[in-house]
């Protein structure tokens, strides 16, 4: 971090109150630097009191690539590394980061990977993949407009709709009111079948952070959840899971809410109430309907549960793990790493009025997030302790879009909309690549299968932009006039690395071109090159 | 002719000192024999023909005849006494005394998504949140040699779009996934011969055709030293991953074992035998593998989902099965490979008996049948009973768990056995309670 922004980090801290400083008001402080500064006091805390040695921080090529990915989705391109590159700004990373926000391919980026996270049963059943679709739209539009995370939730949580069951085979879930947005909305209550004891378990685990699934069935065998409080949880949405016709007399005075927040365990006769998880209910009255009374506490700047857990998902998605990790798995065999990072985090994040943007800021100062990836040593092995950057995978679109950035493969736009939907269709390289590299890993542990390798070194795609006639991006380079070798080589690892060759490498490869490779063509030999460095794990990885 | 050299000397040096070496001593010479011979000691495989959509097994294997709920197809004698089958069926028929029909199957799923899911893996789908991994990959991962030249579990012409996960390796990792031929095929059923052929190859498996051999040894080359300078920065799964999956990329490409996805080699007599057909020639495709060692192939054949005009569908796919799976019977008993090939047919439900107004048959968990037959399989018999119109199970009710567990019962696996999940709880390969049908087992 730049002495200047550290300065001003310290004087956050210090916060001389004004009625105690009579002249001037404190100084302003961004909450992105707070946040910042949060982070790395927490992490070399962490580092000095276990004798860990952090690794370096990034050079400037490798901030590029990973920001450019974490934040549109790819990687850049030659001429946005080499811009990067030769800019002697100061702050010329928070710049970098502001103008990425402002491009379409955030709002797209982060739209597609919280619908994975959040509905992932839409990738792996197609009868969902359209609900997936469309609220994938509706997020778009909210990363777009840098909605607070706390307004995403309430609107999703109070969205009004039917539910149409006169199929007994697909209920659809039709939305009411006369906001269009609410069309697209649905999608998060289609894709979990409109019952209510799934929308319990996705808002418990996406909003609170809390995996109550286990105990949909039985006692948490882990956990200090039991059954009668998950579907006290899941009556929230139980207005989804109608009661039968046939109901017990009521004794005493009707309630508030009479059947609206009252679910049937399945498989038994019991009927509860709905109930917070954390034993508390809410007044309720008859004018409030239990979905917002949900939002109210779970949105609530006080509910911890609500902002750890967004800030513990944000984090995970810079750093690749959380700061509780598997992110939806709290408990007593799981506890976060660094318990004071993350409830310091959470109340920033309140302060900040929920805004992502300026978590993402915050995230991407900090000194840790700039750590490279490279182990310079032992210590620095647990990922957990944050004290290198942890490799990422790529998620399919992420490397197919880098493969577009990186070769200048141009697609018609009905084949750039194209989304993973189960079947590849021919002549379609996206849709081939997406359906190839589609997996529901974690992105620390991603995993290449022979398939997907032979892609790689042999599919239609990579052997159309590694070839002289049709690459555009390799053809510009081979064919630029006066230019030498070695400057051809540079252009060629700025494209695909969004750095210069290290000196090893400029030698090794120029002479290797020079010699014309394995048949006596210099031109051929620049294609090897660029094969090589496609199919390299420092292309196919965020690192 | 192996597509790719080696430039490593080492290698070269080491290639032409054994050939020199056993053209000169016919001590070397039989001690190469030998490895072969034990290369080729039976193992065990499992042959699963997956029929996706929902199979109507009313219609195949407990047929209701002369009553309201039969429909129109008649019954045949098999070679097994007293076990009769569709009509539409009759060569599969012939080999009645390897059938084994569990016509007592019940189960609770009735959507594809959860009925495939949990008849390929044994478990709810999203169950605690553990991944679970399918049949293919917990038998292979019991059966298989994690050095052999092909991956041991093949899944071939597979219609994943209802249950992704559920052909998929779970939380056993991707080691264990399959290697998928023929995929996004399966709605051609019938295609022209050549397209056929293609479709059934691994695909990528040939280096391009504009890149010749030095330049892509070359190539290889110069991307091991990038992977090495990569991963010696940067230690871990993620790099050693993508490195492993290369070299066994390279290894297939450069195996004799890819030349068995060549169907071209086979006589057409033979090919004409299984049926030119997606379904047929995947039948064929397995016999290779089993040939091979594969421990563990599955096949599937789609469009089994007849909620109208079930009976002209039905007929139609009988035939294609009828083909497919009798000569591919025919084959392996000849090669001395059925003893040691266990075959499990199924679906992910069965079909109402009730017949509605399309002329159709909706979907149906709750009384079904399976068929087991080949290695560790008492055939010629049927165990379980359905009532007089096809409803319940009256006899011998058989679930998932049941049925899974006697598949492995017959394969010589212990189902109570344990993988660590990807939530750190160890998971048995067959869930408890499981009953296996111990009558089938031989």
């Amino acid at each position: 971090m730049s002495a200047r922004l550290r300065l001003i980090a310290v004087l956050a801290l210090l916060a001389i109150p004004s009625t105690v400083c009579a002249a001037e008001p404190a100084p302003k402080v961004d909450p992105a630097d707070a946040i910042a500064a949060l982070i790395d006091k927490h992490l070399s805390a962490d580092w000095a009191a276990r004798g860990i040695k952090p690794a370096a921080q990034t050079d400037d090529a490798e901030f590029v690539r990973r920001v450019y990915l974490d934040l549109i989705g790819r990687a850049p391109k030659a001429p946005e590394s080499r811009e990067f590159l030769d800019d002697d700004s100061p702050n010329k990373r928070a710049l970098l980061v502001e103008k990425l926000l402002t491009l379409p391919g955030h709002a797209g980026h982060f739209a597609a990977v919280t619908r994975a996270a959040w509905l992932p049963q839409t990738q792996s059943n197609f009868q969902l993949a359209n609900a997936g679709f469309q609220f994938e739209n509706w997020l778009r539009m909210r990363y777009r407009d840098n909605t607070p995370a706390d307004e995403v939730v309430r609107k999703i949580l109070t969205v009004q709709f039917n539910v149409n069951s006169q199929n007994p085979m697909i209920r659809f879930v039709q939305a009411t009111g006369t906001d269009p947005d609410n069309n697209t909305l649905v999608g998060f209550y289609q894709a979990n079948e409109a019952r209510a004891e799934n929308l319990g378990s996705a808002v418990s685990r996406l909003f609170v952070g809390v995996r109550l699934e286990c105990a949909q069935c039985h006692d948490h065998p882990f956990a200090r959840y039991t059954r009668e409080q998950f579907w006290e949880f899941a009556a929230f949405f139980a207005e989804l899971n109608p009661l039968p016709a046939n109901r017990p007399n009521l004794v005493g005075p009707v309630q508030p809410q009479s059947d609206k927040n009252r679910i049937t365990i399945a498989n038994t006769e019991k009927r509860v109430v709905a109930r917070f998880f954390d034993g508390t209910s809410p007044e309720w009255t008859a004018d409030r309907t239990p979905r917002q009374e949900l939002a109210d506490w779970l949105t609530h700047p006080e509910n911890s549960y609500f902002a750890q857990n967004a800030v513990n998902r944000m984090w995970a998605h810079f750093f690749g793990y959380g700061i509780q990790d598997p992110v939806d798995e709290p408990g007593d065999n799981n506890p976060p790493s660094h318990p004071q990072l993350l409830e310091d985090l959470g109340k920033a994040f309140v302060t900040a009025g929920f805004d992502n943007r300026a978590l993402m800021r915050g995230i991407t100062r900090s000194q840790a997030y700039q750590l490279s990836s490279k182990m310079t040593h032992p210590s620095q092995s647990d990922p957990r302790r944050f004290a290198k950057m942890n490799l990422k995978g790529l998620t399919p679109a992420q490397l197919f879009d880098s493969m577009v950035a990186a070769t200048g493969h141009r697609e018609p736009g009905f084949m750039r909309q194209n989304q993973f939907n189960f079947n590849a269709q021919p002549n379609n390289p996206r849709s081939q690549f997406l359906n190839r590299f589609a997996s529901n890993e974690k992105v620390t542990e991603a995993n290449t299968t022979i398939l997907q390798a032979l892609m790689l070194m042999n599919g239609q795609f990579i052997t159309d932009v590694t070839s002289l006639e049709k690459g555009e991006v390799l053809g510009a380079i081979v064919d630029v006039p006066g230019w030498e070798t070695k400057q051809r080589i540079t252009a060629l690892f700025l494209s695909t690395f969004a750095r210069n060759p290290s000196p090893e490498e400029l030698e090794k490869f120029t002479s290797y071109v020079d010699r014309g490779g394995a048949n006596n063509d210099k031109k051929k030999a620049l294609a090897d090159v660029f094969w090589v460095l496609l199919n390299s794990p420092e292309f196919l990885f965020n690192h | 002719m192996s597509m790719f050299r080696n430039l490593d000397r080492r290698h070269f040096l080491r290639a032409g000192a054994v050939s020199s070496a056993v053209s000169m001593s016919g001590i070397l010479g039989q001690l190469a024999m030998a490895a072969e011979a034990s290369k080729k000691k039976p193992k065990r495989s499992c042959i699963l023909l997956w029929m996706n959509g929902g199979p109507s097994t009313i219609d195949l294997w407990d047929l209701k005849v002369g009553h309201e709920n039969g429909g129109p197809y008649q019954e045949v004698n098999t070679t097994a006494p007293g076990l009769k089958i569709s009509e539409h069926l009759p060569k599969i028929a012939m080999h009645g005394e390897q059938l084994a029909i569990l016509r007592g199957m019940t189960t609770k799923e009735g959507d594809h998504a959860r009925g495939t899911y949990l008849m390929r893996t044994g478990q709810l789908p999203g169950a605690a949140g553990i991944q679970y991994p399918s049949i293919g990959s917990l038998v292979s991962k019991e059966l298989g040699d994690p050095k052999a030249e092909l991956p041991n579990f093949l899944s071939i012409a597979p219609q994943r779009f209802f249950a992704q996960e559920a052909f998929g390796p779970g939380f056993l990792g991707p080691v264990h996934a399959p290697l998928i031929v023929g995929e996004n095929q399966a709605f051609n059923n019938n295609q022209p011969a050549n397209m056929l052929d293609e479709s059934l190859k691994v695909a990528d498996l040939s280096k391009p055709k504009s890149i010749d051999d030095a330049s892509a040894a070359v190539r290889l080359d110069l991307l091991r030293e990038m992977q090495e300078d990569f991963a010696s920065g940067r230690p871990g799964q993620m790099a050693k991953s993508h490195a492993a999956a290369y070299d066994r990329a390279i290894r297939l490409m450069q195996s004799d074992g890819a030349k068995i996805f060549d169907l071209t080699t086979e006589k057409d007599m033979i090919r004409d035998k299984y049926g030119r057909n997606l379904f047929g020639q995947g039948c064929l495709l397995a016999r290779r593998l089993v040939e091979k060692g594969v421990p563990f192939v599955e096949v599937s054949l789609g469009n089994w989902d007849t909620h109208g005009q079930n009976f002209e569908q039905v007929k139609n796919l009988s035939t294609t099965l009828d083909a497919a799976w009798s000569s591919l019977m025919d084959d392996l008993k000849d090669r001395g490979l059925l003893e040691t090939t266990t075959i499990v047919w199924m679906g992910e439900f069965g079909r109402t008996p009730k017949i509605n107004q399309g002329k159709g048959r909706d979907h149906y968990p709750n009384a079904w049948s399976t068929v087991l037959a080949g290695g560790g399989i008492k055939g010629g018999q049927a165990i379980g009973k359905t009532s007089k119109d096809g409803t319940t199970v009256e006899e011998r009710p058989t679930t998932t768990l049941d049925l899974l567990a006697t598949l492995c019962m017959a394969l010589g696996i212990d189902y109570e056995k344990t993988n660590p999940s990807n939530v750190g709880r160890p998971i048995r390969i067959v869930d408890k309670p499981c009953n296996p049908i111990t009558e089938v087992v031989a």
